[in-house]
């Protein structure tokens, strides 16, 4: 089965696979039945700039003149939206396996890899997150929340849900408030869980995306270790880069355990949950689907459902909605790559998608990945609007929805 | 794409035989389908055709087995599909039945197979003979007639003992 | 019919395996497969020969018979489905009971699926030394002859259940021609010209509709269904309900003054053959040449049919015709028909299953069928094509491959589109001067003078963009004036095109019709994944189902265009034909019998039969099989604890025999 809309499929490719076998893969062989129709270029939110689509690329791989396209930095400007995936016709997995293996071998050759990348990548190697922060503040947050967060290590019992912060949710101001705004709400629903506290580190999947696959697996074997020395059942993650890794890349790194995401996860408990949101909010609310949780995880309904739990929430659609939905620019890297994309003349697409969701007239776009609290918010001082707007993810909306009894 | 078991029969190297019992109506021409598409796939199945998988008798697998197949496939049409209306499901509740019979009696699940497989699947038949060749020669022969000859010896050598005992009974008295 | 059988006669077999040129020779060492067989007990010829099914190869197991005194025959060579017929023929020929004969299949389930020749030919052995230890067990039967019913059911009343109708009854056979909607005509009743001609649709169809509503050897019943199948060839008993239309089909003329005079002033409701561009009454005649001719109710939005208070303005109208009956109920109709022919076309894909392409919420983005709706001087605007807010389009997209060539939705090419869409393009053009974009794939126009047409339009100025359209999406820059902007990629030039447009015309694909597989599973017919019935074989029996004296014809096999659809329908006419006009057909004697001294009388067989086919005599204390009904799959046989059901050219001997053939070891060199 491939790819659909309604059931992404989970294995990716086979440890080892690279751009010399792949044709004698199984995704390879896909490969050899594109028709060149050309859905991924359209589709591509940065086609307009790249040298080489990833209808080329795989024209020129089949070419074996695939060396040609790795001189290019067409490769960089993708931001691993999943838009070309999802769409294409022979259900290649172009984002999945094909993409990245090129990107790999890009940054390899490239003369000089953009400072605000590598700078990222090696703070990751070295202190487990891109930011550069200590690993020993990790669990700092924790002291803002009201709510009690419990940590594996000090409770020593196994839990039900470990729930994998991540980094910016961890470090940064308006990601802390997002995290804060989970604990309350697990709290609330009596969810039995605890964190990793300061042992956590990056899951990788941007690293992993730009396939730097040493980084990746550094931290693979790290967070491996980790997750063996405790006993839970489920692993959730308000993260979605590290729950698309959870799913899609760590198995191939022996990973079994169950992997959620906080949407969808939520959305489990709607029921147990809108009783509890009593404060009305009286917004209207345009909802972004996430790269990760939308196109390659499926979950399109969850968000809204959510959303609709709270009271005088209401939801408008923007243009680009659901499969169709622009990234935010975040992925595969692009979250380090904002200034080389802005040498390169290239519209950033926080500000693209930051237009539609003002064209919608709401007063909240609503998210469920901490990279895009950022980008949007930014996007917005750049963007002119007369109405105002803000950025909140929907843990955030529901934590203000929410009174505890 | 070719996949065929390269392991040799005649010169040491073992390589299972299977037979397979496919209805008229959708697997065996499911089969002729595969041959008409050029499809390769592992030489060790026998096909022998009936009108319909209600057709297989019970006895037809154990006689199959005892007669020194390692495997039984059999094939028939999709659950509602039946060129009889419902020979398929009679097939299943009696192949149910046999099968837990067999796995009590010693011999593995995975050598006695049911499959639904529509005259247009040609690709199938290809992939379940495969699947069922490798998981077979990993099993290793099922050898009954050769158990039978032990068996037979094994009653031969008591009989012997028997006889061997009354004597010396008959010498002592 | 020769052959009286030889008792107690030594067994003698004749082995012949074919070369089948070089199909079979290439990978089987024939030679040495015939040479193993000649030393099997009982076999007296053994031979290998280069066309086993040619007339020389058959002469030969007629002169061996004849020589060698032969009595039973074992042919190795293609599938049994294939060529069985043709060795039992030869077999009757030289004087044996054609069931003296055991085909083996070492074409189609052997030489094309293996590659290594040890392998293969050992396999060939063994399948032919079962095959030689069966036949020595084969007992003389009789083939079965049945009389045949001589009239023909065809289902569905489109293009291709119309020709097959009007050419059965122009060679006065009687026909019940069964249509689910209140008129005939199918799809290409919608269509407005057809490719590569351009001759409008209505103008070749209509006659032909015509034709069908008045020929004396035609019943035809539109809103109604096929609702349960019994029976076998030559005699199918079908139950058809046909749906209440609360008008008096014997009484009504068609003149169309109950609609007029209907409690609803302007026509309100949803019009299916419109596809909803239009508006109809709760009374009405789909179109203006609607064959029958004969108003409909539609008892969902009729007020007197939903309350029972309605002022009953249409009765008035229809007087002294009295055509209108409101207590009109539905009615079964029980035939007996000999053949049936299978005609139940397509459904067009449903555009919303592409998110991405807006069809459902942006207006202006409309499927190809609609386009053919407006484009239609008998359609809901009277041939204007224009937007949804009524403007004239000053440029268009026609997007190919919609719900085709697509692994998310339908892999297939659905083989018209390309055409259709250049004659779309055509037509909107010379309509509306407007610029057309048709972005396609590949653009595929097989067929006599499909590839001109092409040409054609492109010399009247048709963009053509390589690429597959990506995004639709409203024009940013443009508020809300309901422009839409395609997006999509120009292989060729390798460049993203944002082409704005005032109109998308989505090429839909053709499916199966999901309502067409209760037809499916009553008739018994097998289909692909994908769920199109599936023929015969593809090119030999193309209109045949594995179902004697059931045939299928139109797209219901496939997708296809108006002529392969017609010359199918045709096809399947013919092949009805030969059926029918034989008086009777031979039947397979694969039938079951109980052999009453062993039958212990447990009854555990009579509830398996599926065609109740086995009685209990109460006197004897014993089942008994009725022969006629019994149709040979063997379901009682497996069951009966006794052994004391047979079932002819199955018997478990024979059955055994075979496996044993296949698993004795053997000695090669």
């Amino acid at each position: 089965m491939i790819s659909t809309v309604e059931h992404p499929e989970l294995t990716v490719c086979k440890l080892g696979t690279n751009l010399d076998n792949l044709l004698e893969q199984p995704e390879g062989q896909r490969i050899l039945s594109c028709i060149q129709c050309g859905t991924c270029a359209g589709t591509c939110p940065y086609g307009d700039y790249m040298e080489y689509s990833p209808r080329k690329i795989i024209a020129m791989l089949r070419r074996g003149m695939i060396d040609e396209v790795l001189q290019s930095d067409s490769m960089l400007k993708c931001v691993a939206c999943y838009s070309c995936m999802i769409k294409c016709p022979r259900g290649i997995k172009l984002s999945d396996v094909l993409l990245p293996l090129v990107k790999e071998q890009t940054l390899i050759r490239a003369k000089e890899m953009p400072a605000e990348l590598q700078h990222s990548l090696q703070n990751t190697l070295r202190y487990g997150n891109p930011m550069g922060e200590s690993s020993r503040k990790r669990a700092a947050w924790t002291a803002k929340s009201k709510a009690p967060v419990p940590i594996m290590s000090e409770i020593k019992r196994p839990v039900d849900v470990l729930w994998f912060v991540e980094c910016y949710t961890s470090f940064y101001n308006r990601g802390q408030d997002n995290s804060c705004a989970v604990a309350r709400l697990f709290n609330a629903l009596g969810i039995d869980f605890a964190i990793l506290g300061n042992e956590e580190k990056c899951a990788g999947d941007c690293g992993q995306l730009t396939w730097e696959s040493g980084l990746f697996e550094t931290l693979t074997d790290y967070n491996m270790v980790i997750f063996k020395k405790y006993k839970f059942n489920k692993i959730v993650t308000g993260d979605p880069h590290a729950f698309n890794a959870f799913r899609i890349r760590y198995p191939m790194y022996g990973f079994d355990y169950e992997v959620w995401h906080t949407t969808p996860f939520l959305a489990e408990y709607v029921d147990k949950l809108k009783p509890k949101l009593k404060k009305p909010l009286n917004l209207t609310v345009t909802y972004h689907d996430s790269c990760c949780i939308g196109r390659r995880a499926g979950f399109y309904d969850e968000g809204r459902t959510l959303l609709k739990a709270i009271p005088g929430v209401k939801i408008v659609e923007m243009v680009h909605n659901r499969m169709n939905s622009i990234c935010c620019g975040g992925g595969g890297g692009g979250m380090w790559l904002d200034t080389y994309f802005k040498q390169k003349d290239m519209e950033r697409l926080s500000e693209r998608r930051v237009k539609e969701a003002i064209a919608t007239g709401a007063d909240v776009l609503a998210v469920s990945c901490p990279y895009e609290i950022y980008r949007f918010e930014d996007a917005l001082k750049t963007i002119p609007h007369e109405k105002p707007m803000v950025v909140r993810d929907v843990v955030e909306l529901l934590a203000e929805s929410l009174v505890e009894e | 794409m070719e996949n065929e078991n390269k392991n040799k029969s005649g010169n040491g190297n073992w390589s299972p035989r299977i037979v397979a019992f496919f209805c008229n109506w959708c697997t065996y021409t499911a089969a002729d389908l595969a041959g008409v598409s050029r499809m390769k796939y592992a030489p060790n199945t026998r096909i022998i055709r009936l009108m319909c998988s209600g057709r297989v008798d019970p006895q037809f697998i154990l006689e199959a087995l005892a007669r020194g197949a390692d495997g039984v496939l059999i094939g028939g049409c999709h659950p509602g599909d039946c060129h009889y209306v419902e020979g398929n499901y009679k097939c299943l509740r009696r192949f149910r039945m046999l099968k837990r019979m067999l796995v009590d009696m010693g011999i593995e699940d995975k050598r006695v197979r049911l499959e639904w497989i529509s005259a247009a699947e040609g690709e199938k038949v290809k992939r379940v003979v495969n699947e069922m060749v490798a998981e077979i020669q990993e099993l290793g022969p099922l050898g009954i007639p050769k158990k039978f000859e032990e068996w037979d010896k094994e009653i031969e050598d008591l009989k012997h003992e028997i006889e061997n005992k009354e004597k010396e009974e008959v010498a002592k008295q | 019919m020769p052959t009286t059988p030889i008792k107690n006669e030594p067994v003698k077999i004749g082995y012949y395996i074919c070369h089948c040129g070089t199909n079979i020779a290439s990978v089987i060492d024939v030679d040495a497969v015939a040479k193993y067989i000649s030393k099997l007990p009982n076999v007296v010829v053994s031979r290998n020969y280069k066309y086993m099914c040619s007339d020389p190869g058959q002469k030969l197991i007629e002169d061996d018979i004849a020589k060698y005194q032969l009595n039973r025959i074992v042919v190795a060579a293609c599938s049994p489905l294939l060529h069985e017929t043709t060795f039992r023929n030869a077999t009757r020929k030289g004087g044996l009971n054609p069931f003296y004969f055991q085909m083996v299949n070492v074409r189609e389930h052997n030489a094309w699926v293996h590659s290594d020749r040890e392998q293969a030919t050992r396999k060939a052995i063994e399948l032919s030394r079962a095959a030689v230890e069966r036949v020595s067990l084969h007992k003389p039967l009789e083939i079965r002859k049945l009389p045949i019913n001589p009239n023909v059911l065809i289902v569905g009343g489109g293009i291709a259940g119309i020709h097959a109708a009007l050419v059965l009854a122009n060679a006065g056979k009687h026909v019940y021609l069964v249509e689910r909607e209140p008129t005939i005509g199918g799809h290409m009743a919608k269509f407005d010209k057809t490719f590569p001609t351009l001759d409008c649709a209505a103008c070749v169809l209509t006659p032909k509709m015509a034709a069908v509503g008045k020929h004396p050897n035609i019943t035809l019943w539109t809103y109604s269904d096929v609702v349960k199948v019994d029976g076998y060839v030559g005699n199918y008993k079908v139950t058809v309900r046909r749906r209440p239309r609360y008008v008096i089909e014997e009484l009504c003329t068609g003149c169309l003054e109950c609609i007029d005079a209907c409690i609803y002033k302007e026509p309100k409701f949803s019009d299916e053959f419109n596809l909803g561009l239009g508006k109809r009454k709760p009374v009405y005649i789909p179109f203006a040449q609607a064959i029958p001719s004969i108003a409909t109710i539609d008892a969902n939005t009729c007020i007197e049919l939903k309350t029972g208070k309605c002022k009953k303005t249409c009765v008035d109208a229809c007087g002294d015709r009295k055509a209108i009956d409101f207590k009109q109920k539905e009615e079964l109709k029980e035939i007996t028909v000999g053949a049936v022919i299978i005609t139940t076309g397509f459904k067009t894909f449903d555009a919303r299953r592409i998110l991405y392409y807006g069809y459902g919420v942006y207006p202006n983005v409309i499927t190809s069928l609609e386009a053919e709706r407006l484009l239609n001087a008998a359609g809901p605007t009277s041939g204007e094509f224009l937007t949804r807010d009524g403007r004239k389009p000053k440029q268009i997209a026609i997007i190919h491959c919609v719900g085709s060539r697509d692994e998310n939705t339908n892999k297939w090419c659905s083989r018209v589109c390309c055409l259709y869409s250049l004659k779309l393009a055509h037509l909107i053009h010379e309509r509306t001067e407007a610029e057309v974009f048709n972005f396609y794939i590949d653009m595929r126009t097989p067929g006599k003078s499909m590839e001109e047409f092409y040409n054609r339009v492109a010399e009247e100025g048709v963009n053509f963009v390589r690429g597959r359209v990506a995004d639709i999406y409203p024009d940013p820059s443009d508020g809300s004036t309901g422009h839409l902007v395609v997006q999509a990629e120009d292989t060729l030039l390798g460049k993203i095109l944002k082409v704005p447009v005032d109109m998308v015309v989505l090429s839909v694909g053709l499916e199966p019709d999901p309502a067409s597989e209760n037809i499916r599973k009553m008739f018994n017919l097998s289909c692909g994944s994908e769920g199109w019935f599936l023929e015969r074989h593809p090119k030999l029996a193309p209109v045949s189902s594995f179902n004697e004296g059931i045939f299928i014809a139109g797209c219901c096999q496939g997708p296809k265009d108006i002529p392969d659809t017609v010359a199918q329908a045709g096809a399947a006419a013919a092949e009805a034909f030969s059926i029918i006009d034989l008086g009777n057909i031979e039947i397979e004697p694969n039938t079951a019998y109980i052999i009453e001294s062993e039958c212990s009388g447990c009854k555990s067989c009579i509830p398996l039969c599926p065609y109740s086919a086995i009685s209990f005599d109460t006197e004897k204390h014993k089942s008994v099989i009725n022969e006629a009904l019994c149709k040979g799959c063997g379901t009682c046989v497996a069951a009966c604890p006794s052994g004391s059901i047979v079932q002819n050219l199955f018997e478990d001997e024979e059955i055994i025999s075979e496996i044993n053939g296949l698993l004795e070891p053997i000695e090669v060199k």
